[in-house]
């Protein structure tokens, strides 16, 4: 029998706010341990939460960007369990009244994820474990999460991938998170369940929690879909259980034991007053919102006329879509820039963090400028690509490297004169080309570039070669 | 009616231990409370929900750093500590 | 009384320091049989008094809480001074940082004589089910000052201390204020920052004074009722100072008698208040009678919402940051559960279980839910109330102080006492406690009048001219320092 996946996400993404959800201190990774805490975010008795406004916003455009409805009156409620890593023995998170609800993010084979829900609330503290002993450093604790839930839509680990990709990418965009998942920043935890392919109904489900890579997640997923495969052909049941995935093992394991009952008494934080957002500030933080990486694709595409694949490349990182959006203001045709980036460019900037930032020595209008000169026809694409590279090397402007004598095209008398003087000296290669060797006109018009200094059109050069060597 | 059952699996989610001498009483206890507070069954309910009592909305800090306290200071009170982490040793 | 030492200061008539002496060594003296203290901090108040003096010296002027000695409610958190709630799981914790309210009367110029004595987690009405034991009634030491802030009670009753600072979540300062014939403010919720006090339920716990005069009540209500931006609920005072109207003339006003409040109290309790009744009328105030049915289900509402609150409040207790931790143990979720099954008392535990059970799955809907939605008619109750009156009057207990160790031998006789406090907690208004008689043995007996929102002018207004009419009320006891 064929068998189908059936998966929905939990997704935790750490806000890029500066203070922590309650507190003013520092969301700062890393910094030794417990030197990010003050006494609201170690849980002293007595100690009061206050919320940071900038985490409202945040989900707010988190919610926006990915077509969620945004809540007109949300609360905030306490999730009660005894953890080493929680120091109020409760999180405050959203139960029943989450900011962002029904959204969804559309993947490239035109299915969409629906999301459930995304709803703020505080991360945990760190919990080493060492020699049997427990170290505790609170620094994480009491910063920003948002979660992202989706209902359970995904049918591939292919589509998984991807969704994964496309949040990383749309929360980078707006600028709510690094979602950097090397750090802890972006986590998933992710339910699985298996039907005979055609079936309705959902099987019983487990959940991998707090997969912090892609590739564990796609990994684990298939090690899980498999499983859950084999349990029911060999006539067995899949239990409900939280599973973790071991990485060495490529396996997934049973996390909890069965004395840690779940039940988390959620009930509204009495510390903490109710979140009215009205139309207007929604309105209001939509039209902030920058374009999204699906709407600018389709503009590189549709209005550009750029390949699909190379879009994708363009917009994958804000920050280079930035910059190509800028380098092509007033250009005819925004393709040349385009290739550009993809090919010179991005030969420089080689890590995905890098591309992140996209720090690169020539700035957009720079490279504009460049570009400019060549819809202009006033220099060469050859020479234009050399001319890149002396840029990226140094940083300076186009000018540069180009002296007035490069400027201009080469008038069509001149370019005749070259071309009869290349042929004049250079018997040898004429009778070659004569003889069937077509690779012989290419020395011919080397030295014409070479005469021209690379101003001359090489298709205008070789067009007027072989008619003068035809006479 | 609270049981036995009832007053062991609260406790459980509570952290205590409940001793086995202790059970019989507790849970005879946890009854009488729980009686009392079954008063409010019969109270006519208007189904609205309680909100916060001054109907506060939209209390918010703004998000400006504040030094935090040195790991002195925040372990200041760790009945253990170890490495500037707390500590909890697995055995005592 | 905290006019009269301002003025013995300003005069130089006694100084600080000397002043600061004689309530330490009255401490000394009676805190044996009154319990009152739990930490006496006689260094930093000497400290403090010394710069007060130089401050007279110099001829500075000094503001009029500056240099008086007072106590605070060991629930109430002061930086570097353990802050133990009279619990056991809290031994040994010394805040690093302060309670806004203390931090707010440190820099007024406040002198701390000490930490004071309460229920465990101000989770009770008699302040024995302290760590520490109960605290003594300075009228009759066989019975008890009352609880939750039963030390405070028992030292401003006891005059060893000129004023304190308690919490009240349930009736805590006005109950035990009532027991100890003195005056107690349970201030409007939001008016007075809980920043630093440790949460016994959140939604109903306030911080307020308990003074010797109405007017000492005024005065240091308006000292520490302000906006703090640390506490999300807080609002901090609205309106004019209390102090500037507390002597204002009060004919005109009406006197609400809600009929329920005055069931099942005792005979001499219902007397005298009735009694404080006729003395409105007599300064031309108009008394009118009406029916309240939702305060029948006040005090289940309060048990619930507040047992659910504390479960959750009281979970951080775990041995790991901060407070006792148990000695053997295997294991961290084995340390945490015999921490906390060794740290906390019976009362607390059993506080915790039945929170823990009214929040928990299959009977939230049953307990805590409808307790919720009860809370908003208890709030309805009242407003509709005060359309008809400027304060409803109200015993304060429906009986006179206990005697000790009855408080403690059945739970829920003990919840019944708190009868008439709890309805003020539940709908967030102020309360002020005052006596108004005694009983055929002397034990005090307490009124109080309950004011509309952020009207605490008014009903200190209304308690002052009572005190003014009937000072025989208002008496001293054989203890403390005599000015």
């Amino acid at each position: 029998m064929k068998y189908e996946l059936v998966s929905g996400f939990e997704t935790h993404v750490e806000l890029s706010t500066n203070t922590k959800i309650f507190c003013s201190c520092t969301t700062a990774f890393g910094g030794e341990p417990n030197t990010h805490c003050c006494p609201v975010c170690i849980g002293l008795p007595g100690t009061l939460p206050k919320l940071n406004r900038q985490v409202v916003r945040y989900a707010i455009m988190a919610g926006l960007a990915t077509n969620c409805e945004i809540a007109e009156v949300a609360k905030m409620d306490r999730k009660n369990y005894c953890y080493p890593d929680l120091p109020k023995a409760y999180q405050i998170s959203e139960y029943d009244k989450p900011l962002c609800e029904h959204g969804y993010i559309q993947l490239s084979n035109g299915r969409k994820i629906r999301i459930l829900r995304i709803h703020i609330e505080e991360d945990a503290g760190k919990l080493i474990h060492a020699h049997g002993d427990t170290y505790v450093d609170y620094n994480r604790g009491g910063v920003p999460l948002i979660e992202i839930v989706t209902e359970p839509d995904f049918r591939s680990v292919d589509e998984a991938r991807e969704y994964v990709e496309r949040l990383q990418q749309i929360m980078r965009y707006i600028g709510v998170s690094d979602c950097r998942m090397e750090e802890g920043s972006m986590r998933c935890d992710v339910n699985i369940s298996v039907r005979p392919e055609g079936s309705e109904e959902l099987g019983t489900r487990t959940e991998i929690k707090n997969m912090n890579s892609i590739n564990n997640i796609v990994k684990a997923m298939e090690y899980e879909f498999e499983r859950q495969v084999d349990v029911i052909e060999s006539g067995g049941k899949v239990i409900q259980e939280t599973l973790r995935y071991d990485d060495a093992s490529g396996t997934t394991s049973s996390m909890r034991g069965k004395e840690d009952a779940n039940d988390y008494r959620y009930f509204r934080d009495p510390d903490l007053v109710t979140i009215l957002t009205s139309r207007e500030e929604v309105e209001e933080i939509r039209s902030i919102l920058p374009e999204l990486p699906a709407v600018k694709q389709s503009r590189y595409t549709d209005d550009y006329g750029i390949p699909e694949k190379d879009a994708q490349l363009l917009t994958k990182y804000r920050k280079v879509s930035e910059y190509f959006d800028e380098a092509i203001k007033g250009l005819d045709n925004p393709k040349t820039a385009a290739n550009f980036i993809i090919g010179s460019i991005f030969r420089r900037v080689e890590t995905e963090k890098d591309k992140e930032t996209f720090d690169v020595p020539v700035s957009p209008a720079q490279l504009n400028e460049l570009v400019k000169l060549i819809e202009d026809k006033k220099i060469q694409n050859n020479l234009a690509k050399k001319t890149l590279e002396k840029m990226l090397d140094t940083g300076k402007s186009c000018t540069e490297f180009i002296d007035e004598s490069d400027l201009g095209g080469v008038d069509d008398g001149a370019l005749e004169e070259m071309c009869r003087k290349a042929i004049e000296s250079n018997p040898n290669a004429v009778s070659d080309y004569r003889g069937g060797k077509e690779k012989a006109l290419m020395s011919l018009l080397g030295n014409v570039m070479k005469q021209s200094r690379g101003k001359a059109d090489a298709v205008a050069v070789k067009t007027k070669l072989i008619e003068l060597i035809a006479e | 009616m609270v049981t036995k059952q009832d007053v062991e699996n609260i406790a459980i989610l509570s952290k205590l231990f409940v001793a086995e001498d202790e059970l019989d009483n507790l849970t005879k206890q946890m009854q009488e409370i729980v009686s009392f507070a079954d008063a409010i069954n019969n109270a006519p309910d208007s189904g609205e929900e309680f909100d916060n009592i001054n109907n506060l909305s939209n209390v918010f800090r703004e998000d400006v750093v504040v030094p935090s306290l040195s790991a002195e200071e925040i372990l200041k009170n760790a009945p253990e500590q170890g490495e500037n982490h707390f500590l909890v040793r697995n055995h005592a | 009384m905290i006019k009269k030492i301002h003025d013995m200061l300003v005069s130089k008539e006694a100084s600080c320091t000397e002043l600061t002496e004689k309530y330490l060594t009255e401490i000394e003296n009676s805190n044996g049989e009154l319990n009152a203290y739990v930490n006496v901090t006689p260094d930093a108040a000497l400290a403090q008094a010394a710069k007060v003096d130089a401050k007279i010296a110099s001829g500075e002027e000094i503001g009029m809480l500056e240099g008086v000695p007072m106590t605070l409610k060991d629930n109430i958190s002061t930086k570097g001074i353990e802050t133990t709630c009279c619990s056991k799981i809290l031994t040994g914790y010394k805040p690093i940082y302060n309670a806004t309210v203390w931090e707010k009367l440190e820099r007024d110029g406040a002198v701390l004589l000490g930490k004071t004595n309460m229920d465990e987690f101000a989770m009770g009405s008699s302040s024995e089910t302290s760590y520490f034991g109960g605290s003594a009634n300075p009228f009759n030491t066989k019975h008890c000052a009352g609880g939750s802030s039963g030390g405070v009670a028992s030292a401003v009753g006891g005059d060893i201390a000129a004023y304190g600072l308690g919490s009240d979540t349930g009736g805590s300062i006005r109950q035990p204020a009532s027991f100890c014939g003195i005056v107690g403010l349970k201030p409007t919720y939001g008016a007075v920052s809980r920043y630093g006090l440790i949460a016994y339920a959140s939604s109903l716990d306030q911080i307020g004074p308990i003074t010797k005069t109405v007017e000492d009540a005024a005065i240091v209500y308006d000292a520490i009722s302000d906006y703090d931006p640390k506490d999300s609920t807080s609002q901090g005072r609205i309106g004019a100072m209390s102090f500037d109207t507390v002597n204002n003339d009060i004919k005109g006003m009406r006197v609400g008698i809600a009929r329920e409040y005055l069931d099942g109290v005792r005979d001499d309790v219902k007397e005298a208040v009735l009694g404080a009744v006729k003395v409105y009328e007599s300064l031309g105030a108009d008394v009118v009678y009406f029916d309240m049915p939702a305060l029948k289900f006040a005090l289940p509402v309060y048990y619930i919402i507040a047992c659910a609150e504390a479960s959750s409040n009281l979970g951080r207790y775990d041995g790991i940051r901060y407070g006792f931790k148990a000695e053997h143990y295997n294991g961290t979720h084995d340390m945490m559960c015999r921490t906390r099954s060794e740290g906390f008392g019976e009362e607390v535990k059993r506080r915790i279980l039945l929170g823990t059970y009214v929040l928990s799955a299959g009977y939230y809907d049953a307990y805590y839910k409808k307790a919720q939605n009860l809370r908003g008619t208890i709030v309805k109750a009242f407003d509709d109330a005060f359309r008809n009156c400027d304060f409803i009057l109200a015993p304060t207990v429906p009986m006179t102080a206990f005697e000790m160790g009855h408080a403690v031998s059945d739970p829920v006789e003990t919840y019944l006492t708190d009868i008439c406090t709890v309805p003020v907690n539940i709908a967030g208004l102020p309360a002020v406690s005052v006596p108004c008689g005694f009983n055929a043995n002397g034990m005090p007996i307490g009124m109080q009048l309950i004011g509309n929102k952020f009207t605490e002018a008014k009903i200190l207004n209304a308690a002052r001219a009572y005190e003014k009419a009937a000072p025989e009320n208002f008496k001293d006891t054989k203890w403390g320092v005599k000015l």
